[in-house]
């Protein structure tokens, strides 16, 4: 048995589900949509999962299309909640945790989906963040996520323009702005996993191919490195059946540039901290 | 305006775009890939609407198009573009960063708050996000309020009641009561808060039909109807069609490749009518995209 890069990032992804949660991700987030899927089949069977773009309760889609609001996608759910009733719910408490990602993440969990540059005139202009400024004030826990960790572009010192809310921006802490939700619990990004004690980010799980070394020369904010530093479990034949089966078409790969795709697994191989 | 008597509202295409005047503020209904209002949009570059306004959630080829011709002055969605799997908006991002439209990148939850303190003859409403966001330096129209009961800050977003919306349904009828499948976005707020509703459906039916089928706007929120079938095309309309992955490919393709490109596309597709889209695209391309519900592998399909 092997899997690749891909695979075992988005088993780490479902892994940061707990088991009774409500659970949401945004469009344009492949990743994170397998992941709650296998998170479900695995070991979250009790979750609530609030399809995407389709507000779909608990669907079993019969595979994930490239976009977000595919029929496809509400299958075999008993319901589908209108966009405001979805709203609503994660606005006054009610939704545990959401998937975010941007082009930019600071070390505080911020994230920047609007524009890289002087939001006047951007260098490049995002396609932008949907719900997230005001969901991400509210709900629960979130799990940030990144695929482009190795550019050494997306985790930076401050972001160029805050989308969605961290734990503290320039105006305040999530206390001082009045904020209900409990903010970024998980940073997962292809090379490592983070947590956030003292809402900053800090490396706490890596994968076996990379070094810690290699994680600090990309990372723009001043590098925490957990004392009990560990691999990152490898998947379970159910975590790697899952995933497969949730998703036949691919689409996570679409996160992934052609070289980090190339990283395959197996057993027992290297998987000894070389840091 | 007063909620719409019973009448016959239906009119052609071209006659229930040119109610969209120059300068508009336009909510366009549907989403990201699932119906937006696109034989509407292609009329208003027909008819060489300029200086809109654009409200809406998270969209893409409609606001994308109608940046690339120059239609628009000034974009308030939360989202324009094409997902992971395309990528992001061309026209849009170009005109972004070339300072040539106004971007007043909002918040899903931020829009629906507008829409509803308008559909309640508010002024405002108040979000409890926003603070800290940088998307709050976007709107100056913006304010910070104390709650007078709680002493919590808020900030407090001002009514949005768009001039016009343009929504489309799988079927309707004559009085304009529409059937929507989910996902409705925003359209049903966009129905209440605007002061004129647009629609087109592909296939207009008797009102016992749509009555069967649920009506989930009704005709005297609508003030037009047309019939336009494959109205929502490259987007999909369900129950009837799914989205043209291949299509979007093409469009993205020409308008990242710059002016040639894009006047490949009009000349192609837009300029003419919507029969000659219709005819441009191919019927078997359009009666494929209609074949999503024989079996799952075959949905699966069309989406490699």
């Amino acid at each position: 048995m092997s899997w690749t890069i891909d695979e075992w990032f988005v088993v780490a992804l479902a892994r940061t589900i707990r088991p009774r949660e409500t659970v949401f991700h945004g469009f344009g987030s492949p990743c994170a949509q397998v992941a709650m899927h296998v998170a479900r089949r695995t070991h979250a069977p009790e979750m609530l999962l609030v399809e995407g773009a389709m507000y779909a309760v608990n669907p079993d889609p019969p595979f994930i299309p490239p976009t977000s609001n595919d029929a496809s996608l509400s299958r075999g759910a008993a319901y589908s909640m209108r966009f405001e009733e979805f709203f609503d719910a994660a606005v006054r408490g009610d939704v545990d945790r959401m998937f975010l990602s941007g082009g930019q993440i600071d070390g505080f969990g911020n994230t920047n989906v609007t524009a890289i540059g002087p939001a006047g005139r951007p260098k490049v202009k995002l396609g932008g963040g949907g719900g997230g400024c005001n969901l991400s004030a509210t709900i629960g826990h979130l799990t940030v996520w990144t695929t482009r960790h190795r550019s050494g572009r997306t985790l930076v010192g401050a972001c160029d323009f805050i989308t969605d809310l961290g734990h503290r921006t320039p105006q305040g802490s999530r206390a001082e702005l009045g904020y209900t939700g409990g903010g970024p619990q998980w940073l997962v990004t292809e090379l490592g996993v983070f947590d956030f004690p003292a809402d900053r980010a800090r490396l706490v799980q890596i994968f076996p191919d990379v070094s810690v070394a290699e994680v600090r020369a990309v990372t723009g904010f001043p590098l925490q490195v957990a004392g009990d530093l560990r691999v990152i479990s490898p998947p379970s034949s159910a975590e790697l059946a899952a995933v497969r089966s949730v998703d036949p078409l691919g689409v996570r790969r679409s996160e992934f540039s052609a070289g980090e795709l190339a990283r395959t697994f197996e057993p027992g191989h290297g998987q000894d901290c070389a840091c | 305006m007063s909620l719409q008597p019973p009448r016959d509202k239906r009119a052609s295409l071209a006659d229930v775009i040119t109610l969209v005047s120059d300068d508009a503020t336009v909510a366009l209904g549907g989403g990201l890939s699932a119906r937006l209002p696109m034989a509407m949009v292609r009329e208003l570059v027909r008819q060489g609407r300029r200086g809109l306004h654009l409200i809406g959630s998270a969209h893409s080829i409609d606001v994308d198009l109608l940046v690339a011709v120059g239609a628009v002055r000034r974009c308030e969605e939360s989202y324009v573009g094409f997902e992971q799997d395309l990528g992001l908006a061309p026209a849009y991002r170009r005109a972004a960063e070339e300072g040539t439209i106004e971007v007043a990148e909002s918040c899903c939850a931020t829009v629906l708050a507008q829409l509803r303190a308008a559909e309640m003859g508010l002024p405002f409403l108040p979000v409890r996000g926003v603070r800290g966001s940088d998307i709050r330096r976007l709107h100056p129209e913006y304010a910070e309020i104390t709650c007078p009961f709680t002493g919590e800050r808020l900030v407090a977003v001002p009514a949005l009641r768009p001039a016009v919306a343009l929504l489309h349904a799988p079927a309707g009828d004559r009085y304009g009561n529409l059937h929507l499948e989910q996902p409705y976005v925003l359209d049903e707020r966009f129905a209440a808060a605007s002061e004129l509703v647009l629609a087109t459906v592909d296939e207009l039916v008797s009102t016992e039909e749509v009555v069967a089928r649920g009506v989930t706007i009704p005709g005297h929120l609508v003030a037009a109807v047309a019939e336009a079938p494959f109205g929502a095309h490259p987007t999909s309309c369900y129950p009837r069609y799914a989205y043209d992955r291949d299509h979007l490919r093409e469009y993205v393709s020409a308008a990242q490749s710059g002016p040639d490109g894009l006047e490949k596309y009009l000349a192609t597709y837009v300029s003419g009518s919507e029969q000659s889209y219709q005819a441009a695209v191919g019927a078997d391309r359009m009666a494929a995209l209609t074949t999503w519900s024989d079996s799952t592998a075959g949905w699966q399909e069309l989406f490699r």
